[in-house]
C-alpha cells in the first residue's frame, strides 16, 4: 500500500494514521517523509482516534464538479485532540453557520471516493 | 549575494482583462507586442522569454514559449513556461529577474497569460481546486473560495471583524478599478451590493471574490546598462523575495496569516534596504477580500488583526496612508491567474512612469508587488523604484 492508501484505510475505520519522528518525537500526518523539526527520516506509526473540535470551516454553495449533489456542504479543518495536528475533511448536511460553530466536537468517520476524508459532528 | 547587473523594467503592456474571444496564443502575443512597443525595442534584441501560465491545456495550448517566440519572429531564442498556480506571474518574473541580475541575459520578455472563462464556472472552479493540496483539500470538496472562506471564518472568530468589513475591501477596489480602462469589472459597487450578493462559500459572497478572467500582461526586463543605452522611461527593481508555506491550510500554525508572504517580504525589504513604511503603494494579492486584509498585515503595513481597522478608516484608499491596489486589484481589475503577477508589475510601471491617469498615486517613488499561488503556498514580493 502507498502512504496515501494507508492513511485512507485508517480513515475508513475513523482513525488517523500519523508519523512520529523517532529522533525528536515531533508528530506529522503520515504523508510526511522527513521531519519538519529535525529533518530526520525515521518515523514510527501512531494511530490517533480522529476526534477533535472544528478549528475553521466554510459552507460551500458553488461546488467543484462532482460535489453539486451535496450542496450546501461544509469543508472543515478539524483540530485533533491532544496534539498540534489538524486534518481537513468533508462534512455533509451543514446549511448555515448556526449548524457548526467553531469549536464544535467532531470526528473522522470514514473515507469515500469523491468526498475524501469524511468528518461528522459528535 | 552579489549581482552582476542592476535590473530594470523598460516597457509594459496588458490586454484588457475579462472574457476574451481570442486564443491563448493570440493574447500572449498581443500583450508581448504592447510591451515591446512600449519599450521601443526591436524584438530581435530579446534574448529569451519567461511565460507564466497555469491552464493552457484548457485552451489546447501548453508549451506557449516557442509559439510566442515564433510569432515575434525570434523562434531561435529560448523560452521557459512556468506554473506556480495564481503566483505563476511573479514567480516567473523572479526567475527572469535572477537571470538578468546574474548577467545571463541583458533583455527578456516576461509574459503571463490565462484563458479559462470559456470552460464555465463549474469547471474553472474544479481546475482551480487542483492548485490546493488536493489529497487533503480539493478531494474533500474545497473550492478556492472555500479555502479563503475558511481563513475568513478564522479571522472573524479571532479578531472580531465583520462581513461588512470584508465588503469594504471590495468597494474600495472597485472604486479604483472604475478608473482602470483595462479592468474586467470597471464598475463601482456598494457595501449593500456585496452583502446582498449570493453566498459562494460562507462567509464569502460573490462580490468578496475576484472574477475568473482571461487576459495577458507583459513586461520587458533588462539590465540597467541596456535601459540607459536605449533611453526612454524605465524603473528599477530594488528588491526581490520569495517564500513558501505549508501547502494545506491545516498545516499552518495560524490560519489568519500567510507565512510565505512574511518570508518573501522580509527578503525583498532587506535587499532594497527599506521597510514597509517606505512603500508608497502596493499591488497585493486580493483574490478574495479577506486575502487583502491578511496581506496588508503580513507585508508589515499594519499589525496583525489591525488590517481590518485600517480598511474601516479608509487608510488603504487611493492616495490615503498607503494606496493598496490602485489598479483595482484582482477583485476589480480581474485575475487571469497566470498573468496576474506580471500585471501587477505593469501597474507599478505605469504608476512610476506617469501613465496611470486618473488612478495615479501622487508623488509615488516606491511601489511593491505581492502575488501568491494557491492559499499562499508559494509567494513572491518585488519592490520597484522610479529612476
Amino acid at each position: 500500500m502507498t502512504i496515501e492508501e494507508q492513511l485512507i484505510e485508517y480513515a475508513k475505520q475513523g482513525k488517523l494514521l500519523t508519523h512520529k519522528c523517532t529522533k525528536c518525537g515531533y508528530l506529522h500526518l503520515s504523508t510526511a517523509y522527513y521531519c519538519l523539526k529535525c529533518g530526520s527520516k525515521g518515523f514510527e506509526d501512531v494511530v490517533l482516534d480522529g476526534e477533535g473540535s472544528i478549528a475553521t470551516y466554510t459552507i460551500i454553495t458553488v461546488a467543484p464538479a462532482g460535489f453539486e449533489k451535496y450542496t450546501p456542504y461544509a469543508f472543515v479543518v478539524l483540530q485533533l485532540d491532544n496534539t498540534h495536528l489538524r486534518i481537513s475533511g468533508f462534512m455533509a448536511g451543514i446549511a448555515t453557520p448556526e449548524d457548526l460553530p467553531v469549536g464544535t466536537r467532531a470526528k473522522i468517520s470514514g473515507f469515500e471516493d469523491g468526498c475524501g476524508i469524511i468528518i461528522k459532528k459528535q | 549575494m552579489t549581482f552582476v547587473e542592476k535590473v530594470c523594467v523598460l516597457g509594459a503592456g496588458s490586454t484588457k482583462y475579462g472574457k476574451l474571444a481570442e486564443s491563448i496564443a493570440d493574447i500572449t502575443t498581443q500583450a508581448s507586442v504592447l510591451a515591446i512597443e512600449n519599450a521601443g525595442i526591436d524584438p530581435k534584441e530579446i534574448k529569451a522569454s519567461y511565460i507564466s501560465n497555469v491552464f493552457g491545456v484548457a485552451d489546447k495550448q501548453v508549451h506557449l514559449g516557442p509559439v510566442l517566440m515564433s510569432r515575434l519572429g525570434i523562434p531561435d531564442k529560448p523560452s521557459l513556461t512556468i506554473e506556480s498556480a495564481c503566483g505563476s506571474g511573479s514567480v516567473s518574473f523572479r526567475e527572469a529577474y535572477a537571470n538578468v541580475a546574474a548577467g545571463f541575459y541583458d533583455c527578456l520578455v516576461v509574459t503571463g497569460v490565462e484563458k479559462v472563462t470559456h470552460t464555465g464556472t463549474e469547471w474553472t472552479t474544479t481546475y482551480f481546486a487542483y492548485c490546493s493540496d488536493f489529497f487533503y483539500e480539493g478531494q474533500a470538496g474545497a473550492s478556492f473560495p472555500g479555502l479563503f472562506a475558511s481563513m475568513a471564518r478564522a479571522y472573524l472568530t479571532e479578531f472580531g471583524a465583520t462581513e461588512e468589513d470584508f465588503a469594504r475591501v471590495a468597494v474600495k477596489n472597485h472604486d479604483n478599478g472604475f478608473l482602470n480602462p483595462k479592468a474586467h469589472m470597471q464598475k463601482k459597487i456598494t457595501i449593500d451590493d456585496v452583502m446582498k450578493s449570493p453566498v459562494v462559500a460562507s462567509p464569502l459572497k460573490l462580490y468578496d471574490c475576484c472574477p475568473f478572467s482571461d487576459g495577458a500582461s507583459s513586461v520587458i526586463l533588462c539590465s540597467e546598462k541596456f535601459a540607459k543605452e536605449h533611453g526612454g522611461d524605465y524603473i528599477e527593481v530594488i528588491g526581490s523575495g520569495r517564500g513558501g508555506s505549508p501547502a494545506a491550510l491545516q498545516g499552518r500554525e495560524q490560519m489568519t496569516t500567510i507565512p510565505s508572504t512574511k518570508i518573501a517580504a522580509a527578503d525583498a525589504y532587506k535587499m532594497a534596504g527599506i521597510t514597509a513604511k517606505d512603500i508608497d503603494f502596493a499591488e497585493v494579492h486580493d483574490c478574495f477580500t479577506i486575502a487583502e486584509i491578511v496581506d496588508t498585515e503580513d507585508l508589515g503595513f499594519f499589525e496583525k488583526g489591525k488590517g481590518v481597522q485600517a480598511v474601516r478608516e479608509g487608510r488603504t484608499n487611493l492616495n490615503s496612508d498607503i494606496s493598496i491596489n490602485p489598479s483595482g486589484g484582482l477583485k476589480s481589475k480581474g485575475h487571469p491567474i497566470g498573468a496576474t503577477g506580471v500585471g501587477q508589475v505593469v501597474e507599478v510601471f505605469d504608476q512610476l512612469t506617469g501613465r496611470a491617469g486618473a488612478r495615479t498615486v501622487k508623488d509615488a517613488k516606491i511601489g511593491l508587488t505581492h502575488n501568491f499561488g494557491a492559499t499562499g503556498a508559494s509567494c513572491a514580493v518585488h519592490i520597484f523604484q522610479s529612476v
